[in-house]
């Protein structure tokens, strides 16, 4: 790298990356400074998918904001949903039935493995790898249709509610679940033949784009990236929420904080989230999947129906201004998402709407250090670097 | 609550002794709840306080996960208490070492807009500082390069302030397409 | 095929040259060559991108209806799919890439956020790209599925063998 710099003949060029690039993954945009092939200078631009979600959560219940947590990170919507309701909970103070918290980590590990999923084969795809992008989406629609069956879409899901789920799992969820998990590993290791050991792909991201521990915690990076570093840090262990401390589950650490080891870190996750899985189908207990408190679940279709309380309640419910009413007071809760911490930072004035929703997006802090990993490098290794972080516009820019 | 079985209980109150004892005059409030920690800075000393919680070998938060503002015009509750503070510049700390959280949140007036940066802290400051400018419009002294982010440059207002409309100004409709710099 | 109009000359001609003349228009042909060759423009922006992703691979696989050719370069493609929210920091971009497709061009405006902006009635987001670029073809859904996005291309391909001018066009001499 030091040698390309003195080759160079000392001028300048500005090289516009996006914001419509295959490999920007949508809206990124990077202004790189060139001098021959050494990168000078990289300015990310962002905000081009920016949507307003954190307005647009002073103006909805606490229920109706679950739709827009699901069109945050696309990838993994279920593990949004699941952060999401997690803090509006925990600042009622509520705690949801077991089977419930169970069913939220088997429909949050699988979307995590949907998100790895997706990660692997547009970061294989970027550096030239077609089949690895056919062969992780061959295993995308399978579980695309455990989650089509289980909350009625395949992407936008909108699963959980304050205080419980939108329904039990569908009969049959288990076969599925153990199928899908019984064959995955098969899967991943076809994915590990074609590039673990290629050459190719460890010339273009050994040694590309690292970043040491230190550096990792000073610029706030979060999940695969932190760990890469060689920091082993997961919420699910540090602060293990929901029923996670239930489960035994390794975490994986690089050493050297680049690509290749971000790319080792999540391919491990994925193993570990099988793990998850399986354990989480060993031992979901029986029981109701909801809270049993009518200010905060809805009532059955039956009851409303049937009963004046019932119908009481559902309109109390569904009713703007009515609805979920956490005290007054403000809370945060962060959650390991696909991509890192996932943090949402809740003020409640006491009524049916959120006085401010802040999200805490993982990709918004691990976008910002691209320009750290990127100075110094060659420019083809700009499309290595961005495809290791697995940056997320819709979750960038809210 | 089972949530928050991991955070270390006594680590929690180390915090608040540890400020009480060496930033007493910088206190304003504080209080925990549901398992946070949280503390009230003033403005002139918040600088001060985060460098502390940073660098202090005992609590070494250096983690800054999130800063982030609140606009409490429309919260009358939250306005009084600090003199009519219309914002609120929150920070969110987390201890690698002590695996715990603290939140210090920095009142803000609407006539002097200013706090001091941390980015000299924490590298991560850099855009979660920018972008609540873009937003709230709260000026960070000190900071490298305080631009919009999130919004266009020659975006006016600043969106999440209470008194900005959901639905905008009508940008969406008069917005020049034409002589943006693509 | 998008031939079916055309007929098999018959009588002394054929005779002639054993039946293997077909009479057609240059505009049929020309039409039949695009529709079974487009080539899409993927503008993903959002959740609808992930959908157009899914469409692209190996389960509902594009490329049987002839227009797997992605390319990421609007100069060499004739169909835009916009699939994802546009944002007003965006919309001066989709319009860049809009012009710079060469005619004639077809847009596909892909689920709820393209078409109306869907959910997010913001102070950010445009709602509705038609009212910057001609849009030929609408997809409801948020997202839409995989096979909505196929029979979406499908319109697309009976609206060129029809004959009918892109949308594009249309406005253009308005």
């Amino acid at each position: 790298m030091q040698g390309g710099l003195e080759r160079a003949t000392g001028e300048k060029m500005v090289l516009n990356f996006g914001p419509q690039h295959p490999a920007t993954h949508g809206t990124l945009r990077i202004v790189l400074e060139l001098d021959g092939e050494s990168i000078l200078k990289a300015t990310p631009h962002l905000g081009y998918l920016h949507t307003g979600f954190e307005k647009l959560g002073e103006h909805l219940d606490y229920n109706q904001f679950i739709v827009v947590t699901d069109r945050m990170n696309y990838l993994s919507p279920l593990s949004n949903n699941f952060g999401y309701v997690l803090a509006v909970e925990q600042l009622l103070g509520i705690e949801v039935p077991k089977r419930c918290q169970y069913i939220r980590i088997l429909m949050a590990e699988l979307s995590r493995l949907a998100d790895h999923l997706l990660w692997l084969g547009t970061a294989a795809l970027d550096l030239g790898a077609f089949s690895v992008f056919l062969y992780s989406f061959r295993e995308r629609e399978k579980l695309y249709s455990i989650f089509e069956k289980t909350t009625g879409a395949r992407l936008t899901t909108s699963y959980t509610r304050v205080g419980g789920v939108f329904r039990d799992l569908y009969d049959g969820f288990e076969t599925d679940a153990r199928d899908f998990i019984s064959n995955f590993p098969k899967a991943l290791k076809e994915t590990h033949t074609l590039l673990t050991k290629n050459r190719i792909w460890m010339d273009r991201t050994k040694g590309v784009g690292p970043i040491s521990a230190d550096e990792a915690i000073n610029y706030g990076l979060t999940g695969p990236c932190l760990r890469a570093a060689g920091v082993a840090h997961d919420l699910r262990k540090a602060e293990p929420y929901s029923a996670y401390d239930e489960l035994t589950f390794d975490v994986p650490v690089g050493s050297n904080g680049d690509a290749y080891d971000r790319y080792l870190v999540r391919m491990e996750e994925m193993m570990q989230s099988c793990r998850l899985v399986t354990q989480a189908l060993d031992n979901l207990p029986d029981g109701p999947v909801n809270v049993e408190d009518n200010k905060i679940t809805m009532p059955h279709k039956s009851d409303a129906y049937g009963h004046i309380e019932g119908l009481i309640h559902h309109f109390k419910i569904v009713m703007d201004g009515h609805g979920v009413q956490p005290p007054k007071g403000d809370h945060y809760c962060a959650t390991e998402s696909p991509n890192g911490e996932l943090g949402f930072y809740i003020v409640s004035d006491g009524s049916g709407t959120g006085y401010r929703i802040r999200i805490r997006p993982p990709s918004f802090l691990n976008f910002q250090a691209l320009p750290h990993m990127l100075e110094g490098g060659m420019v083809s290794d700009t499309v290595a670097v961005l495809g290791s972080l697995n940056v997320i516009a819709g979750e960038l820019d809210r | 609550m089972n949530e928050e079985k991991g955070i270390a209980e006594q680590a929690s109150p180390l915090v608040l002794e540890k400020l009480a004892a060496h930033h007493s005059e910088a206190l304003l409030a504080q209080r925990e709840t549901r398992g946070r920690v949280g503390v009230v800075v003033r403005k002139e000393q918040a600088y001060a306080v985060l460098e502390y919680l940073k660098t202090d070998p005992e609590l070494a938060y250096t983690y800054l996960v999130d800063v982030t503002a609140v606009d409490n015009s429309q919260m009358e509750s939250e306005l009084m208490q600090f003199d009519y503070a219309r914002f609120m510049v929150v920070y969110q700390l987390y201890s690698y070492q002590g695996q715990c959280r603290v939140q210090v949140k920095v009142p803000v007036h609407e006539n002097d807009l200013s706090v001091p940066s941390v980015t000299g802290l924490w590298r991560g400051a850099n855009w979660l500082e920018r972008e609540t400018y873009d937003m709230f419009g709260i000026n960070f002294e000190g900071h490298p390069e305080l631009r919009r982010i999130l919004m266009p440059d020659d975006f006016e207002g600043y969106p999440l302030r209470k008194d900005y409309p959901l639905r905008g100004r009508g940008e969406r409709e008069s917005f020049n397409f034409e002589k943006q710099n693509v | 095929m998008g031939l079916a109009k055309t007929h098999i000359q018959s009588g002394q001609g054929a005779a002639q040259t054993d039946g293997n003349i077909i009479t057609t228009t240059i505009d049929k042909v020309v039409n039949w060559g695009r529709k079974n060759s487009l080539w899409p423009m993927p503008f993903g922006t959002a959740c609808c991108a992930i959908e157009m992703m899914a469409t692209l691979a190996s389960k509902f696989d594009l490329s049987r209806f002839g227009s797997e050719a992605i390319r990421f370069s609007p100069r060499q493609s004739d169909l835009l799919i916009v699939s994802g929210r546009i944002s007003i920091k965006m919309m001066p971009v989709l319009k860049r890439i809009y012009d710079q497709m060469p005619d004639p061009k077809w847009v596909i405006s892909m689920g709820a956020c393209a078409s109306c902006g869907g959910v997010f009635d913001t102070y950010t987001l445009i709602q509705g790209v038609d009212q910057f670029i001609p849009v030929d073809v609408y997809i409801p859904g948020c997202p839409p599925r995989p096979e909505d996005l196929i029979d979406a291309v499908m319109q697309v391909q009976q609206k060129i063998a029809s004959g009918a001018a892109p949308k594009g066009i249309e406005v253009a001499y308005e």
